[in-house]
């Protein structure tokens, strides 16, 4: 079992690896580099939401500060590329623990509108800041332009070493104490509080985390896309689309985020050009769906039909 | 030789006060029992013990320490556990999973050993059969069964069980009453809240008596169950339970 | 001085405003229990209505109140009854998703049908203002929040002097209390909802007439009716005047003393800040999980 087990993942990391010199179109190459980077942000949302049931609705503020982080490192600062998203990470990170501890102690669905006020609240700080304080430094809703990167080629194995770190650190987490730690604080937060978990310290931990991790693939999409705005890497359609694709997959599963980003980018590319609306109603119809009909997603349903192990 | 004592202990809740001025003291190895009508004060008082609510005054001191007012998992952590009235099982995790918890984090052992000590006590507790079942899906007397049996886990020297045995039949109480002398006999200190009078009057070494946040009567349970006062706060009025 | 006298006069009026779209939202989360995401789009849904109705037929923007309070009365009602009543026994982040897509469906479909195309409400009397000693008041403007102040009155005598208002607060108290007393609960939250709707589609269609309007105005109502009540007081009524107002006029002095732009910034960190200090409501009455 255990061997039939890991020899699937290897077969497809292998395959995944060779794949972009293999001949396939240079579309594909960066249609599946997108994919790995929305598995990693959905990864990351679900390492907080999925295993400690605190639903987020502000992720794309520690994107956007990574992107920010990025973009101002590289342009004014002149810092090669992966010092400055590890930097950006950093700074995420940093951000994110005094945020943390304040609204963590939030239940629910206050959480989540907290979340969601402080990720448009960066935005607007970033948008205005320049104005109100009368310098240039983020630029406001000029936004910045970053040197030009390497072609997708590159960005498709960052994006796959990413994800890949992601996943690991889910899959780690999973088996380890930290991760009982979390799915005990999701069944009964107080009941675990009493069985010696120590609450707070460990959804901090999860929350830094996932930060750290978003801070760093907004630095890369910063830099794949080549110039930024505000409204481009704090739009609340990232945080929708992570929240979806984890739900659609299954929260709090290890292959879920990668089922649901995998689904709705394939949907997104084949509406959004034709049918940009349709795109989004469609959503909307999935995390319909899915919250009245398959709250545990499509793993969640596999697993609870005895089909899925994982 | 005294394991844990609060001195004064004090809760409001807003104008309500729910605790005034309760002192107790128990010794290693005995068993304490709480009784009191309903509202009487006995949950929060078991919460201050724990460390869910801060006493607005007085102290709690476990093995000499003043642990008033630390946080419940470092509480836990010092050898306190508590069983809740409504119990908090953690559902999506199997019956084994969840006694592990309690031995990862409140006895802060590895996976290995933790794992061990598990089905170690769910074996003691009589869970062993069902330990692969999501804890949601076991009955009511057995989840609390599975509360007491994630106590133990935790390593703690002190257990509060706030009314582990309520709906429970008498079989079934029966075998509540061996486990905790067994618990006892390992040399754990137990203080129970329960409202079955027979279960507590036969298992507590000493009963403490509360009423509208306060302590109405103290002694064994011989003593209290002739108390006047007591008789008056359950039945209002003379009469005699047994 | 009189500069400051119109901003904190425009912002009292704009806090009418606010207060009038945000009760319906308290509402609805002090009785069931549910965060209304697209709470936004039923403001957007009235003032379309609204602005239909008078582009098609030229009827008067105040007269098609009536159509927008029933209409959107209906819409709610259904949508509470068949979709979102089978949540309301979940945790409140349940129906907070749920509503995220409702949002998505109602605010796209209705860019798909309409287009993007900004839009405005303008009559004979659009641009004609009260000028009282230098200050200006537009009627239009005062108009709406006498009626927006109307409204949350009568929200209020509705729960309080009615038959349905007391079994409204009565399940909204303790719904397994209400049943066993007859109240059919199921029933009780559909009409909510179906009256939270309502309110705010007045409050849509009052709005049409000063404001651009679009099919994404939803999603920033929203998030101001979030913080209106959370400033308030979730699910206490008359904490939405207090809110409303106290955030209208701190959005109107950010805006005239430092920068348009920068209201925004201060609504959000506002609602943050009251979330993580004291998610009770200014007056401490609101409903905290």
């Amino acid at each position: 079992m255990k061997r039939k087990g890991s020899i699937l993942p290897t077969a497809v990391i292998v395959v995944l690896l060779i794949a972009p010199y293999s001949g396939i179109s240079g579309y594909l190459v960066r249609f599946l580099a997108i994919i790995f980077l929305w598995i990693g942000k959905t990864g990351c949302w679900n390492i907080v939401a999925g295993y400690t049931g605190y639903i987020d609705f502000g992720p794309v503020a520690y994107f956007g500060i990574g992107s920010y982080a990025t973009a101002l490192l590289m342009a004014k600062a002149h810092i090669p590329f992966l010092y400055s998203i590890l930097v950006s990470g950093a700074i995420t990170a940093l951000i994110a623990l005094p945020i943390a501890l304040p609204t963590l102690r939030l239940r629910g669905a206050y959480f989540g509108i907290a979340t969601l006020a402080f990720a448009e609240a960066v935005k607007q700080i970033i948008l205005e800041f320049d104005r109100t304080v009368g310098v240039q430094f983020f630029e406001g809703p000029h936004g910045i332009t970053l040197p030009i990167g390497p072609g997708n080629v590159y960005f498709y194995y960052v994006g796959f070493g990413i994800m890949i770190a992601v996943i690991g650190i889910t899959y780690w987490t999973e088996g380890s104490k930290f991760g009982y730690a979390l799915r005990a604080i999701r069944e009964a937060e107080q009941a675990a509080e009493l069985s010696g978990v120590n609450t707070s310290r460990e959804k901090t931990k999860a929350y830094v985390i996932s930060a750290f991790f978003l801070g760093i693939i907004g630095g890369v999409e910063a830099y794949w896309l080549t110039y930024i705005t505000p409204h481009m890497v704090f739009d609340v359609l990232i945080t929708i689309q992570m929240v979806v694709m984890a739900l659609l997959g299954g929260i709090g599963t290890l292959l879920g985020p990668a089922i649901g980003a995998t689904f709705l980018t394939i949907i997104y590319e084949l509406l959004h050009r034709d049918f940009p609306y349709t795109y989004a109603i469609i959503v909307g119809f999935i995390i319909v769906i899915v919250v009245l009909l398959m709250p545990s997603g499509i793993v969640g349903t596999l697993k609870q039909k005895g089909i899925a192990q994982r | 030789m005294l394991i844990i004592e609060g001195k004064n202990l004090t809760k409001y809740f807003g104008a309500l006060l729910a605790v005034h001025s309760v002192d107790f003291s128990v010794e290693r190895g005995e068993i304490l029992g709480i009784i009191g009508p309903n509202g009487a004060g006995k949950s929060t008082l078991f919460n201050m013990i724990v460390g869910v609510y801060e006493p607005d005054r007085g102290q709690v001191i476990f093995k000499g320490k003043d642990v008033s007012g630390w946080k419940p998992h470092r509480i836990c952590r010092m050898g306190i556990a508590k069983t809740s009235q409504i119990v908090q099982p953690f559902i999506r995790m199997s019956v084994f999973e969840n006694v592990l918890v309690g031995g990862l984090h409140g006895k802060g052992l590895s996976l290995s050993k933790a794992s061990q000590e598990a089905e170690k006590i769910l074996d003691r507790v009589g869970l062993g059969g069902l330990k692969e079942m999501p804890a949601g899906s076991i009955t009511v007397p057995d989840r609390k069964r599975l509360e007491l049996a994630r106590g133990l886990a935790t390593g703690a020297e002190v257990i509060l069980l706030d009314e582990n045995m309520a709906g429970l039949n008498p079989t079934e109480i029966e075998g509540a009453l061996k486990l905790l002398r067994e618990i006892q006999n390992q040399g754990k200190t137990l203080i129970v809240v329960e409202h079955i009078m027979r279960a507590v009057m036969a298992i507590s070494d000493r009963i403490m008596v509360l009423n509208h946040g306060e302590t109405i009567a103290e002694g064994t349970p011989a003593e209290v169950a002739n108390d006047e006062k007591v008789i008056e706060a359950y039945l209002g009025g003379k009469a005699c339970f047994a | 001085m009189l500069l400051f006298l119109q901003s904190l006069l425009n912002g009292i009026l704009l806090g009418g405003i606010y207060a009038a779209y945000s009760a319906g939202f308290s509402l609805i989360f002090g009785v069931m229990g549910v965060i209304n995401i697209f709470h936004g789009e039923m403001v957007m849904l009235g003032a379309f209505i609204t602005y239909w109705i008078f582009t098609l037929f030229h009827i008067d923007p105040f007269l098609t109140i009536p159509f927008s309070i029933i209409s959107l009365f209906i819409f709610g009602y259904l949508i509470q009854r068949f979709v979102i009543n089978r949540v309301v026994e979940a945790p409140p982040m349940i129906s907070y998703i749920l509503t995220f897509g409702i949002h998505l469906i109602i605010a796209y479909t209705a860019l798909w049908i309409w287009t993007a195309d900004f839009r405005t409400v303008t009559t004979s009397y659009s641009g004609m203002n009260a000028d009282i000693s230098g200050i200006i008041i537009p009627y239009a403007r005062l108009a709406t929040f006498g009626l927006a102040l109307i409204v949350v009155a009568g929200l209020y005598l509705l729960l309080y002097k009615t038959d349905i208002g007391r079994a409204i607060q009565a399940t909204a108290q303790d719904k397994e209390i209400a049943r066993l007393m007859g109240v059919n609960v199921k029933q009780i939250y559909a009409i909510t909802f179906g009256i939270g709707a309502a309110i705010t589609a007045v409050a849509g269609s009052l709005i049409s007439t000063y404001f651009i309007i679009f099919p994404q105005m939803g999603l920033p109502y929203t998030i101001i009716a979030f913080c209106v009540v959370v400033l308030g007081g979730m699910g206490y009524i008359p904490g939405a005047l207090w809110g409303g107002l106290i955030l209208g006029v701190v959005q109107s002095l950010t805006a005239t003393y430092l920068n348009a732009g920068l209201s925004g910034a201060i609504t959000f960190i506002l609602l943050f800040i009251m979330l993580v200090v004291r998610p009770s409501g200014i007056v401490g009455k609101g409903i905290v999980e």
